[in-house]
């Protein structure tokens, strides 16, 4: 047997050939060491091999014999390393797992630089091609550079610094620990068996055969009792072994005959007449859902064509007909186009996971969810169990995006095995699951037919949008259009579009990005036509007081006042802006709840609320901090429990809003008990009068549920009410179905965009983007500003790279791996200018409300604007890839 | 995903570095017998009296990308070196490994769809999805062939020696793309040893360059290695080697015959570039490939003429 030596310790290494680095790393209990895309892309994996960064997924183990390993415990072992001080410092992270492999590589860059190079500052290019083998979907790039940058310059050589997010310590350190970190002792493996064909009924299970084998402690069915899979990639059983290698052996074992059936993919195919069906009427309710809460009024279904859904449509007909009579007049205004976006994939580092486990007859379950409280309550509904009978546990989240919203089949899959296992079972998805099955954001085709009127105002709206939803319905795009720019009349009309792939889910403001792809194209080929400046006109035509102030930061920019014309270009890199608007609604939680307790002279702040990255910790700890005139570390944030005081759900932006509003009524309690229960008062004229009560008090506990907002200022209505009677019913259906609240006021997002284009290479690069944002007060403003760095280079990605490709005929997910499914890299962050508006929510308390999904609503219609102002041809296709671009401009020089 | 797999490949396979064969392992598309020789072959860099190097198939690529003679005596092989994966993939990856690597078709590497590389009788991406497939059909399988140094030492002369032949061109190596069912014409059991590299030509300058849609670390839709000597202000030499367009790297002979003896400009650049698509037969989803190849000739050619 060889052996490695693994930070410092020796490692004995298995004689199995095929036995690689990563597993022998985390099977030893290292588990900082993420893995991600098992394919050398993402370097989440990476460590060092005699100080040389390697990707430990793809590592033979037997590699790393008699050489030295080391892994993220190992640097900084014997105290933070500077690259680790300065990630904390610049908030250089958000859900912390690619930290870890990001960390490494830029430790062994530092030390390589500092030795060569002293303490000179490494450029961006020099950091981007250094780190150029790791990506992050929280899109952390813009701290990660100037965190490595300023390491390099000798500015954390000293003490640790203090960091804006509250674990971010444990989350350079790689000791945070994530669902897929979490191992019982006797913890099996468990597996699913999926469906290699699009649309089958599916006879003759014999689990028998899996059973047989030895080291697999569990079989379970998972069809649905009509015994159809209706995509590649369905759920047909599960398996629990004592590990992976056995469970998959164990799956290929199980036998069942696929009764084939005809198969449809994808939206144009699915749309035709001849097309074969879905879901017949009987199994229709078995249909997903591609929307954040409940589904509305009963909308008509034929085939695999879900709708017309209009209820936001307001005198569709007039709007028809004006439309019609323009179309005849020929009216030079008129602007219509046929739009399309692509499907996007939430590609969330860490799977979906779940560790189930049952203690006498307690359920716990660790699971990578952006909703512990709910879990809990739909696994005790589902399992028929008290709701103190089941702990749902998520201390660390690895992104989830809006797919990891509701309890997934890793959880139930966990929780059946483990149940006929009598054991632990952990079942991760891998990459391909994760970026074929566990949802996306629907492609659309989007026709658009926009009217101003002779006196330039906007007269009329028509968008039709069908939705590429796969085995799910409910997208709501065109009628989001309802919501701002009021016109005289609107046409929105919304399909879904069922074929035989994978459901569709929620994702950052679902229909958000695709609608406003659209729209704000069309509101800038408006101006175009009517030559008059695109800013100025949506001053013009978008009333909302928080967008008119985000207005007039935009005008004001030099990037935009020094425009150049199209026209005016004539090399082969163009250069062009473009701008455009994003809205989304201000939403809270009913019975969001927070306890505020003082345990041993600190404070402790409860909540049943997940941090996916986002901040919730941070949150919490600064509202609580700064009442008390403390440090956020001097408050112990436990959160991550399902037992704790019930928290929302971290979907809708809606957590700062749900949260801050009661821990500012329980911090007013804990103050009045603390002095209540004082034995003695602060010496006068202290300095730090509420530290030192604290730290006499007795243990004592308050707690307080959301509150009703205050009244709002005239003009400062809920985004719904833009919707008329049917915004005000959906409101009230939302608030009782899913207790979530349209509160008054609408987060806004404002983005200025300068990109240039390689008219030879097709490629296009966003230099500089710019980003206005109205989310009211900010609760914790680094955090803020990491949220809306990560939104603008995710939206990047959709409008330049990510495209979900299938096979047209038997459905399989061609882009199941990171290589293939393309999000951006360091290299591709533009430089970043964030601007907020803390205005326009002051009836809130606390003043601050969500910002994740606002701020990547407008990012791919101002880059697609700024490629017509550098090319002077407008793009209506996203991704816009080199083959996209290169066809443009091709037609260009053509027409 | 885990899902039942295909027939076992029963060919011993050769493992390097390990970064191509661990991820078709993980995926269940390859089953055979593994022989790991990353500890066994040869991996210097070495040098003849005129100048020419020998490398050994187990150099890795981070190697060869930074190795300061091969910078300067091959600035197109370093380049390319340096172009390719990512930086930890380079460090473990081998200049044999990259050439002896199998196809990043879709179809392929998926375990659970039979296709020609798997021994089956159908290619699913030639009626199915393949924006990434070749714009020079020139055989039954339509996948780029996958590696960035063959269109690199293509564009060098090099020539390879295995353990059972010797002075192997890169074409005698990889064939001529009309072989369905490999990405080579190595036998079962035969082994890349090392690949000897012509000294270089006088006054001669190299440069490459991958179009990609993002900026690093990604296969190249199509990427171009070129040699130039120009003396006079006029091209004496002109070697383009592209990768990313056929089954195997292609050499665009009818560029460089056009440009042999004329002025080193962007005019002559850019009437020549528009011959790189002799022969050219795109598919369907690949004709763009054509206009990004044309624009690498250009882009490459004009930064060499500097």
């Amino acid at each position: 047997m060889t052996s490695t030596t693994i930070n410092g310790r020796p490692l004995p290494l298995p004689d199995d050939p095929d036995a690689l680095l990563i597993d022998v790393i985390r099977d030893g209990g290292l588990t900082g060491t993420k893995l991600v895309c098992g394919s050398g892309v993402c370097g989440a994996c990476t460590v060092l091999l005699d100080g040389t960064p390697v990707v430990s997924c793809l590592l033979p183990a037997q590699a790393a014999a008699g050489k030295s390993l080391t892994t993220i415990e190992g640097v900084g072992a014997a105290g933070l390393h500077p690259v680790q001080k300065a990630f904390m410092a610049h908030d250089a992270l958000q859900c912390g797992f690619c930290t870890p492999g990001f960390v490494v590589e830029a430790a062994a860059f530092h030390d390589g630089w500092r030795a060569t190079k002293g303490a000179a500052t490494p450029s961006r290019e020099e950091i981007a091609a250094a780190l150029s083998g790791h990506l992050c979907r929280c899109g952390a790039y813009e701290g990660i550079f100037r965190a490595v940058a300023e390491a390099c310059s000798g500015r954390f050589d000293g003490n640790e610094p203090i960091a804006p997010r509250l674990e971010a310590r444990d989350k350079v350190t790689g000791l945070a620990r994530y669902t897929v970190d979490v191992h019982h002792d006797g913890q099996l493996e468990g597996v699913i068996l999926r469906a290699h064909v699009a649309h089958a009924r599916i006879t003759g299970l014999d689990l028998a055969p899996a059973r047989a084998i030895a080291g697999v402690a569990a079989v379970v069915p998972l069809l649905d009792d009509d015994n159809m899979v209706r995509f590649v990639g369905a759920p047909i059983a599960a398996v629990a072994a004592k590990d992976r290698r056995t469970a998959l052996q164990a799956i290929a074992a199980i036998s069942f005959k696929p009764e084939p059936l005809p198969a449809v993919i994808g939206l144009d195919a699915a749309r035709r007449d001849d097309a074969p069906v879905v879901f017949e009427k009987k199994d229709r309710k078995r249909a997903g859902n591609v929307s954040e809460g409940a589904g509305g009024a009963p909308v008509s279904w034929k085939g695999n064509v879900r709708g017309p859904s209009a209820p936001f449509s307001q005198k569709a007909k007039r709007a028809k007909s004006w439309l019609d009579e323009a179309r005849q007049q020929r009216n030079p205004l008129l602007v219509e186009e046929t739009f399309r976006v692509s499907t996007q994939q939430h590609a969330s580092l860490e799977p979906h996971a779940a560790v189930a486990r049952f203690d006498g007859d307690q359920l716990i379950v660790h699971i990578s969810t952006q909703a512990i409280h709910e879990s809990m309550e739909k696994i005790a509904k589902r399992y028929g169990l008290p709701h103190d009978k089941v702990r749902v546990i998520a201390d660390h989240v690895g992104g989830g995006f809006g797919s990891k919203g509701s309890v997934g089949l890793e959880t139930i899959a966990a929780i059946e095995l483990a149940r006929a296992a009598k054991a632990p079972v952990r079942v991760a998805f891998d990459r391909e699951e994760e970026l074929s099955v566990t949802g996306y954001r629907p492609a659309a085709e989007l026709k658009l037919s926009l009217l101003p009127s002779a006196e330039g105002r906007l007269k009329a709206l028509s968008l039709t949008a069908h939705a590429d939803t796969g085995a799910a319905v409910n997208s709501l795009i065109a009628g989001l259009a309802r919501l701002i720019y009021p016109a005289e009349a609107k046409e929105l009309v919304d399909f879904d579009v069922l074929s035989n792939l994978p459901p569709g889910a929620p994702f950052r403001g679902p229909g958000g990005p695709p609608m406003s792809f659209a729209l704000e194209q069309a509101v800038d080929e408006a101006a175009l036509r009517m030559k008059v400046d695109p800013i100025q006109l949506r001053k013009l035509w978008d009333p909302d007081p928080n967008r008119q102030r985000l207005y007039d930061w935009a005008a004001g920019l030099d990037v935009w006042k020094s425009r150049k014309p199209a026209a005016s270009q004539t090399g082969r890199y163009r250069r062009g802006v473009g701008v455009a608007t994003g809205y989304w609604l201000y939403l809270w939680q009913t019975g969001s709840s927070v306890e505020l307790a003082i345990k041993g002279g600190r404070i402790v702040a409860s909540c049943a609320v997940q941090d996916i990255g986002t901040g919730t910790r941070s949150v919490i700890a600064n509202t609580v901090a700064k009442a008390f005139d403390l440090e956020p570390h001097d408050v112990d944030v436990r959160i991550g429990r399902s037992s704790l005081p019930r928290g929302p759900g971290s979907g809708g932006s809606r957590v700062t809003a749900s949260l801050v509003p009661p821990t500012l009524l329980a911090i007013d309690k804990l103050k009045a008990e603390i002095r209540r229960t004082a034995s003695r008062t602060p010496a006068p004229g202290s300095n730090a009068p509420w530290r030192e009560m604290i730290a006499a008090s007795p243990d004592i506990a308050v707690s307080a549920k959301r509150q009703e907002d205050g009244k709002p200022p005239p003009g400062v209505r809920p985004a719904l009410h833009e919707a008329g009677i049917m915004g005000r019913v959906f409101g009230w259906v939302l608030r009782l179905m899913s207790h979530m609240v349209v509160g008054a006021g609408v987060p806004s997002s404002v983005q200025v965009m300068e990109v240039e284009v390689d008219t030879w290479l097709g490629h296009v690069r966003v230099l500089n983007a710019y980003t206005g944002l109205a989310v009211g007060k900010l609760a914790a403003p680094a955090l803020a500003r990491s949220q809306a760095a990560g939104a603008v280079i995710q939206g990047i990605g959709y409008a330049l790279y990510e495209s979900r490709e299938t096979d047209p005929s038997s459905g399989h997910i061609l882009s199941g791996s990171m290589e293939d499914y393309r999000i951006p890299g360091i290299a591709d962050m533009p430089k970043l200018d964030v601007h907020f508006d803390e205005a326009g929510f002051e009836h809130v308390p606390g003043g601050s409300v969500g910002i994740g999904e606002v701020a990547t609503v407008p990012t791919s219609p101002a880059i697609a604007n700024a490629i017509r102002d550098a090319i002077g041809v407008r793009l209506t296709e996203i991704p816009f890839r080199p083959d996209r671009l290169v066809a443009a401009l091709k037609g260009r020089d053509a027409a | 995903m885990s899902v039942a797999v295909i027939t076992a490949n029963p060919t011993p396979e050769f493992r390097a570095g390990g970064t191509d064969f661990s991820e078709r392992r993980r995926s269940g598309v390859s089953q055979g017998m593994l022989i790991d020789i990353s500890t066994s072959g040869d991996k210097t860099i070495s040098w003849g009296a005129d100048g020419a190097a020998r490398i050994g198939a187990l150099a890795t690529i981070a190697t060869i990308a930074t190795d300061a003679r091969i910078l300067a005596a091959y600035p197109g092989i370093a380049a390319s070196a340096q172009g390719l994966a990512t930086p930890q993939v380079r460090n473990v990856a081998t200049l044999g490994g990259n050439l002896a690597q199998r196809s990043r078709c879709w179809y392929f590497r998926r375990a659970d769809i039979d296709c020609l590389k798997k021994g089956g009788s159908t290619c699913p991406a030639r009626s199915g999805n393949h924006l990434y497939g070749v714009a020079f059909d020139l055989g039954p399988c339509i996948a780029p062939h996958p590696s960035t140094m063959a269109a690199a030492l293509l564009a060098y002369d090099a020539t390879i020696t295995t353990d059972r032949r010797s002075g192997l061109t890169i074409s005698g190596l990889l064939g001529d793309g009309s072989v369905a069912h490999a990405d080579h014409t190595l036998a079962a059991g035969e082994m890349i040893k090392n690949i000897a590299l012509p000294a270089p030509l006088e006054g001669e300058r190299a440069s490459y360059k991958r179009a990609i849609s993002r900026t690093y670390a990604e296969w190249p839709l199509v990427e171009l290695c070129a040699r130039v000597v120009i003396a006079g202000g006029k091209f004496q030499l002109v070697r383009l080697a592209a990768g990313g367009v056929a089954p195997v790297p292609l050499r665009l002979t009818a560029v460089e015959v056009q440009l042999s003896g004329k002025l080193a400009n962007a005019a002559s650049i850019a009437e020549a570039a528009k011959a790189a698509s002799s022969g050219a037969k795109p598919l369907p989803m690949t004709a763009y490939k054509l206009d990004l190849l044309q624009g690498l000739v250009r882009d490459v050619l004009e930064r060499l003429s500097d």
